[in-house]
């Protein structure tokens, strides 16, 4: 009698939890196989997702352009990549809408590198402020790091018409025009400006966190997923959020002396995010790697309008995008830097 | 100047085309060659014009040629082979384009060929805008262009349909009457061989070799109708039952 | 007795292409409008599909500000330079391969191994050859020209009549003769259709060729409206091409009909 008790009680246990496991809600991510792309990958493996009632699919890109025009077209839930010219466009249709912050360039930060070439900072390129005149390689027009550039002349008050800019696709590329000083200079991440310097055909002349902080990157929704499935897009958040808290504990610690120090929470989570960075980088290449994310996803939120107003300057972004409407700052309390209007 | 053939052998691919022909040409004189399909008489023609290397055996020319032949050897081909991106005028031209001339002879020399072959009007038409007998009155006016010592036609009215035959076959003659050179005509036509030549060469079939040299002593202006009905049987008699073999065999490769 | 007559009914007709001038227009307009439609009543929604007009306003924006006739004419000099240099170095090796034995089998492996490499798979050995530059531009379209030219010369001598050359010979004309006056002129036709081949890779390449360092160029603007999301720009610069194309083609056909008045 006891035995049957325990044996009718055990049945109900399982078939609850299966009908638990079947209750979750099914969410698709569209990501970049990068360490930026981190809080979903702690959140996944720490079961943050799951916590939530959340069963999550990666769906993984090579590009960042591709993300934004999967989320639009409602082929992935939600995306999480850097911003560009033509994210604005794209979101300017309506379709998407940013819900949350992935990298942004702080103060103390390494991510993103000015790099001379040897025989141009042995020419004298030696300092942000000498880039007019200067033949600059990027990876595209409209990318982050033409508006790097176009954020750097603002500051140091030049042109960017008075920089030659030579888009050439990809890293790679701009790497390979670097080492055959075909380009005074280029815009570097902190892994492959290290690797310039330590080559010896790269001079690393300035952070771009040190001239410009700025919001790289975000988390973003599909307009109708956020009209439609709130809940879920929420109980999404709350997971990015709390491995976000996760991450900067892990990555974003400083010593007294504001050197950037990595302790047994950073090893603890770096296999994590090598499980899924491709190529699979090294301990060092993830610390290298590892950019500034907000512990709460808070946006720089003015700097987003900035972008806008930069891109439209340029002739890059349509006239009639309007950050306000692709914003959703009701997912996450106490965004930073508000506009004031 | 006259010319010597000497045991002329070939083989093609070591099957024996043609076997030890021996022939003797005199200036001046029309040889006709003729003999069923594959008897080798194109091989033979190519080979005289230095086209071709006979496998054994040689050529050779007894004298010098006149004076005045910028090509002594000329062919008249079947197919007509006229550039058909020059104008009538310029293929004759061509043969002269390489000679050093001075300009007014290199046209002279031009218009008489065509005034010659009755293609004075068409100088400047284009090969495709002209009958096949005229294509090839192009193609004996750029020969007699070249003021040949021997004239090589190879089947030079095969080509044509009946009538235009008929035609060219009187101009010829004409022609002849007034152009010195020693012709050498290839031709399957008993009708052609009877009409045009001096003397006709009768090959065997594989592999070629004289059979018979048949003399025609009809003058040329006589040689219409009946006049050469008996030479024509007798040119028939000779290669009927090869002409038979030939047109029954089965085409290999 | 009067018989019956019947007239025998006609069975030809048909199947007898004829050029009809008006249709094509009609399609083209039809097609248009269709698509102009559908934009306007929101069936194409505008995130994906631009409407005609769309394009036709970036078209405008391009003229207004002066950048139209400066990508066009960096395009256009990298084509026809590329175009020039691939062309000459194909006819000179294609002609060789038709009249020199050796020339023939030393060139053909070799060819046959180049030929089907994506010339934008090189695209970094360019950039380490020739720079980022305007050679590496020239380069890629000059390699993707080269090729098809040198198959198309080498066949079309092969299809010349041999009877043609054999005819030369026999006149006693010099080798060079031959090749000038022969060979070359009944190759024309082999080669020029080769043209129309070439000149379509080139304008294909173009946009290859403009992914790198390009500020100007109708290829470095498709390749900036697509990164920018841009797709009404990025249809007006397709449209650009295409007009190219016609363009191009149109003045190919013309050189064809003099050069070929012969045939």
């Amino acid at each position: 009698m006891h035995n049957r008790f325990i044996a009718i009680l055990a049945a109900l246990v399982t078939l609850s939890v299966a009908i638990a496991a079947s209750a979750q809600e099914k969410v698709s991510i569209a990501a970049l196989r990068f360490v930026s792309s981190a809080p979903i990958f702690i959140a996944m493996e720490k079961g943050y997702f799951k916590d939530q009632g959340l069963e999550v699919e990666f769906k993984f890109f090579d590009a960042a352009q591709p993300i934004a025009v999967a989320v639009a077209a409602g082929d992935a839930d939600l995306g999480i990549t850097g911003l560009t010219g033509g994210f604005f466009n794209l979101a300017g249709k309506g379709a998407i809408k940013i819900i949350a912050a992935q990298s942004r360039e702080e103060p103390g930060y390494d991510f993103v590198a000015y790099v001379a070439g040897k025989k141009a900072f042995d020419a004298g390129f030696t300092d942000p402020g000498k880039f007019p005149g200067k033949t600059i390689a990027i990876t595209q027009t409209g990318s982050t790091f033409h508006y790097m550039l176009g954020m750097l002349a603002e500051k140091r008050g030049f042109k960017l018409t008075e920089v030659t800019l030579k888009p050439l696709q990809s890293i790679a590329n701009v790497t390979a025009a670097l080492k055959g000083e075909q380009v005074d200079g280029a815009l570097l991440p902190a892994n492959n400006a290290y690797a310039a310097e330590k080559d010896g055909f790269g001079k690393i002349i300035g952070w771009v966190h040190q001239e410009t902080p700025w919001q790289l990157g975000a988390l973003f929704a599909g307009s109708r997923m956020i009209e439609q499935r709130r809940a879920v897009v929420e109980k999404f958040v709350a997971a990015y959020v709390k491995a976000c808290a996760d991450y900067a504990e892990a990555f974003l610690q400083r010593d007294a002396a504001g050197k950037r120090v990595f302790g047994d929470k950073a090893d603890a989570l770096i296999p994590i995010i090598q499980k899924y960075v491709e190529p699979k980088p090294s301990v060092d290449q993830v610390k290298a790697s590892a950019s500034y994310i907000d512990p709460q996803g808070r946006l720089l939120v003015k700097n987003i309008y900035d972008q806008v107003t930069w891109y439209q300057a340029q002739g890059m972004v349509a006239r009639d995008v309007d950050a306000a409407k692709f914003l959703d700052l009701s997912f996450v309390k106490d965004h930073l830097d508000l506009p004031k209007r | 100047m006259d010319l010597r053939l000497e045991g002329i052998t070939h083989h093609y691919d070591g099957l024996l085309a043609l076997d030890g022909i021996d022939l003797a040409v005199r200036d001046g004189e029309t040889v006709a060659i003729i003999g069923p399909s594959g008897c080798g008489k194109s091989t033979l023609l190519g080979i005289v014009g230095g086209l071709l290397k006979p496998t054994a055996g040689r050529v050779v020319t007894v004298g010098a040629p006149r004076a005045d032949s910028l090509n002594p050897f000329t062919y008249v081909f079947q197919d007509f082979a006229l550039l058909p991106w020059r104008t009538v005028a310029a293929n004759v031209a061509l043969a002269l384009e390489h000679h050093r001339l001075p300009r007014a002879e290199r046209q002279a020399r031009v218009q008489a060929a065509l005034a010659l072959t009755g293609l004075a009007d068409f100088a400047a038409a284009l090969p495709r805008q002209l009958s096949g007998g005229m294509r090839q009155r192009v193609g004996i006016a750029r020969a007699l262009v070249v003021r040949p010592a021997v004239l090589l036609l190879d089947e030079p009215l095969s080509a044509l349909d009946a009538q235009t035959r008929e035609l060219l076959m009187e101009d010829l003659l004409a022609i002849w009457a007034r152009e010195r050179s020693t012709r050498l005509y290839v031709t399957h036509n008993l009708d052609e061989a009877a009409r045009l030549a001096d003397r006709v060469v009768v090959l065997s079939r594989r592999p070629g070799r004289i059979r018979e040299i048949v003399a025609i002593d009809v003058p040329l202006a006589e040689r219409s109708g009946p006049a050469i009905a008996g030479v024509r049987e007798h040119l028939w008699a000779l290669i009927r039952d090869e002409a038979r073999d030939a047109e029954r065999e089965v085409q290999h490769g | 007795m009067a018989e019956r007559t019947a007239p025998v009914p006609f069975r030809g007709g048909g199947f007898q292409p004829r050029p009809r001038r008006l249709v094509p227009v009609a399609v083209f307009v039809a097609v248009i409008g269709l698509w102009q439609l559908a934009s306007a009543r929101g069936w194409l929604p505008a995130l994906f599909m631009p409407s005609p007009w769309q394009i036709v306003g970036a078209l405008g924006d391009m003229i207004d500000s002066g950048t139209l006739g400066k990508h066009i004419g960096a395009s256009l000099s990298r084509i026809a330079l590329g175009w020039v240099l691939g062309t000459s170095a194909g006819l000179a090796i294609g002609l060789a391969m038709g009249i020199f034995s050796a020339a023939r089998a030393a060139g053909l492996p070799v060819v046959s191994a180049l030929f089907p490499i994506p010339k934008i798979a090189l695209l970094p050995l360019f950039i380490l050859w020739f720079g980022i530059g305007e050679p590496s531009k020239v380069a890629t379209i000059g390699f993707g020209v080269f090729f098809p030219t040198v198959i198309a010369a080498y066949t079309a001598c092969d299809s010349v009549p041999r009877n043609l050359i054999r005819m030369g010979q026999s006149f006693g004309l010099p080798a060079a003769a031959i090749v000038w006056k022969i060979l070359v002129p009944g190759a024309m036709p082999g080669i020029l259709a080769g043209f129309r081949i070439t000149a379509s890779i080139a304008l294909i390449l173009v946009v290859a060729a403009e992914m790198i360092g390009a500020q100007y160029g109708i290829g470095a603007f498709i390749l900036s409206a697509g990164n920018l999301m841009q797709t009404d720009q990025l249809l007006a610069g397709v449209a650009l091409l295409s007009l190219l194309g016609l363009a191009v083609s149109a003045v190919l056909g013309a050189i064809e009909r003099a050069v070929l008045r012969w045939r």
